[in-house]
């Protein structure tokens, strides 16, 4: 039984606001193709890929079990598919699961998402709500978290003016960054006047539509290296799930963050998180919640948000160098692009980002209204 | 052939699915109390001591069975967080904006989501208490509670400046133009038909030259300052003394000004200057006052 797990290789197409010239199915395949020609990793039933997990949403590609739509591009015919239907970060953890107990040595680890199909995100998340109590009343992933930012805004003393930092500051590395979607750059100013939309959010404090696939390769450590000379370790992963309802929920304590979190850094033998990290990519979908989830991984004191934006908190411990998702990523596949950048900046192949030397990451992503679910993901070089 | 947009078929789709949602067994006794009784109903576990609303069946924290742990809690409560949704989508009950909050119904310690309606946007604050206001026609739904409102307040007793909040040097003024009808009513009300007030012949003769005001008239316009604004709703005016300097002629328009002096520490009473003047910032009277400021009325 294989003691770590490594990511041989990982693959993706540039982030963008409407990839109108595929569809996602050739988005991913691109992906897949990379990740083959990298790796040189086959289909063979004994030595190559067996099994492979997909990450999709039913309702952002508009048809029940998704991944049916991608199973032939993917390779899965013939072969073990299962498909997460959460963030990604739980595919990859699912994967590390399946590679740890030792029923699998290589998975093929994937994501799509067009947003820019849909019509409107908002009506595609009004469906995450239950049908009773909660859908008909118009909730959606905005509103739902525009509660979560009010209350946490009281409690840390973040206020209009941090919020306009972080965009900003996300657009600003976004630029560096070649996958990244390309955005117009902002200054704060035009972020304080952006329109709300519900407040406090405003509409520049939400992630863009985008659209992007990525493909990863996953293995058990004895054969990494017929794979690549670079192998990344998966040395934690954690997740957890809050309640559902929100009013259940006390919406500033990042109780699952904390747990999966813990989870993640007792696996990989982490005691004090707030300087083990070479790399910390958050899954921050909207301003608010770079500063939140930084509490919940234990970069900022509880609480004390808003000062660690004041101290630059996120420039000193090199946090979403990437852009983060707020520059954007689709929905449900935070996770991955987070892992994707990890690994490219352990990997040494972050170009104009790369952070010197960079030896451990961590990963986030997280699903569900306001944060319901969260996973931490460990990278080590 | 080139992937030019043109090339690029697109194909519209929509998902329309009929379908019912079973509400389970408790989700089924929550609608049909709201539906039948306009009741709220939550299910309570004396484990973890906590009443869940919505219900469930099982406690999420304990996994005890709870199902028949029925209480009633109050149509009311208080918000204990919201947004101002800006935006318009068809999935919305209302039309935008509208505030959804989270709402702890009293009774209950899980706060609901639901619509507020009836506060101005900008006023909108956690700590509201609000009432349901229930749907006139049922659906069977949450939205049988239509919205929520803001409680109504007990109206609350207005008052003037007590004692300990007046300071020397507050003032306040009240202005009013003298018209011949405020003359002849004042003649009416006092009694005083001079006709140096009310006949313009009579009046030529006299060193005025035409008809002037009742001295008290200008003067009673220090009522509303001392009894509606300083110190204000509930003051006893204890003693006025007036020195006219000059007439009011019809027409025109005094400025009656009271200003704090002197606060008697003993009896707790005020002493204030007076004065009146004219459009041409003429004076017309002086004089003092000394008022009991209102005391606060017991709760």
């Amino acid at each position: 039984m294989s003691q770590r797990v490594a990511v041989c290789a990982v693959a993706q197409i540039k982030n963008q606001a409407d990839i109108w010239y595929q569809r996602f199915q050739s988005m991913l395949f691109e992906c897949v193709e990379a990740v083959i020609r990298e790796t040189g990793v086959t289909f063979d039933m004994d030595k190559g890929i067996r099994n492979i997990v997909t990450c999709s949403d039913d309702v952002f590609d508009a048809r029940t079990i998704s991944d049916n739509g991608m199973t032939d591009v993917v390779g899965a015919h013939y072969r073990g598919e299962e498909k997460a239907a959460q963030d990604g970060a739980n595919a990859l953890g699912y994967a590390m699961a399946s590679i740890l107990s030792g029923h699998d040595d290589v998975i093929l680890v994937t994501g799509h998402c067009k947003e820019s199909q849909s019509e409107s995100r908002r009506m595609c998340t009004n469906l995450a709500f239950d049908p009773f109590y909660t859908r008909p009343l118009g909730l959606d992933y905005l509103n739902a978290a525009a509660f979560q930012a009010r209350a946490y805004m009281q409690k840390s003393g973040l206020g209009d003016g941090h919020l306009a930092e972080i965009v900003a500051r996300a657009r600003q590395n976004g630029a560096k960054n070649p996958y990244a979607r390309d955005n117009e750059p902002v200054t704060k100013e035009a972020v304080l006047k952006s329109p709300l939309l519900a407040d406090p959010i405003r509409e520049m404090h939400w992630y863009p539509v985008t659209d992007w696939a990525v493909a990863m390769l996953l293995c058990c450590e004895e054969r990494a290296r017929e794979f690549t000379d670079k192998p990344v370790w998966i040395t934690g992963f954690g997740s957890c799930m809050d309640s559902y309802f929100l009013g259940d929920r006390d919406l500033t304590a990042n109780f699952a963050l904390k747990k999966a979190a813990a989870y993640a850094f007792r696996m990989a033998g982490i005691t004090a998180p707030q300087n083990a990290f070479d790399i910390v990519e958050l899954n921050d979908s909207i301003a608010y919640q770079l500063p939140l989830w930084a509490e919940g991984v234990g970069l900022a004191e509880d609480g004390r948000g808003a000062a660690w934006i004041d101290a630059g908190g996120p420039d000193k411990q090199h946090v979403n160098l990437s852009g983060g998702m707020l520059n954007g990523n689709p929905i449900m596949l935070g996770g991955l692009a987070r892992t994707t950048e990890a690994v490219l900046q352990l990997r040494g192949e972050a170009g104009e980002r790369q952070v010197a030397d960079a030896g451990r990451a961590l990963a986030h992503g997280t699903t569900g209204p306001a944060g319901q679910h969260h996973a931490v993901i460990i990278l080590e070089r | 052939m080139t992937t030019a947009k043109d090339n690029c078929f697109t194909v519209e789709g929509k998902l329309a699915l009929p379908y019912q949602y079973f509400a389970g067994s408790t989700g089924s006794r929550f609608l049909i109390s709201l539906r039948d009784e306009k009741k709220i109903k939550g299910l309570e576990c004396k484990k973890c001591k906590k009443v869940f609303v919505p219900p469930r069946s099982t406690c999420e924290v304990c996994f005890e069975d709870i199902s028949q742990n029925w209480v009633e809690v109050k149509n009311s409560g208080v918000v204990t967080g919201f947004t101002i949704v800006r935006y318009e989508e068809p999935h919305q009950p209302v039309k935008p904006p509208y505030i959804l909050g989270l709402i702890k119904l009293d009774g209950a310690d899980t706060p609901i989501t639901h619509i507020i309606k009836g506060v101005p946007l900008t006023k909108m604050k956690t700590g509201l208490k609000v009432q349901a206001v229930f749907a006139k026609n049922t659906t069977a739904t949450i939205l049988d509670i239509d919205h929520f409102k803001p409680m109504a307040e007990k109206p609350k007793m207005e008052m003037g400046y007590t004692y300990d909040e007046l300071e020397i040097g507050m003032s306040a003024s009240f202005t009013k133009t003298i018209s011949e009808t405020d003359v002849y009513l004042f003649a009416g009300i006092s009694g005083d038909f001079n006709p140096m007030h009310l006949n313009e012949e009579f009046a030529k003769r006299t060193p005025f030259g035409t008809r002037i005001a009742h001295g008290a008239l200008p003067q009673s316009l220090i009522a509303p300052v001392l009894g509606m604004k300083l110190p204000g709703l509930g003051t006893v005016a204890l003693e006025i003394t007036v020195r006219f300097k000059a007439p009011t002629y019809f027409g025109d328009t005094i400025t009656a000004v009271g200003e704090v002096v002197e606060k008697l520490e003993k009896r707790r009473w005020v002493r204030m200057a007076l004065r009146w003047t004219n459009q041409k910032d003429e004076l017309v009277a002086e004089g003092t006052a000394l008022v009991m400021p209102p005391v606060p009325l017991p709760e």
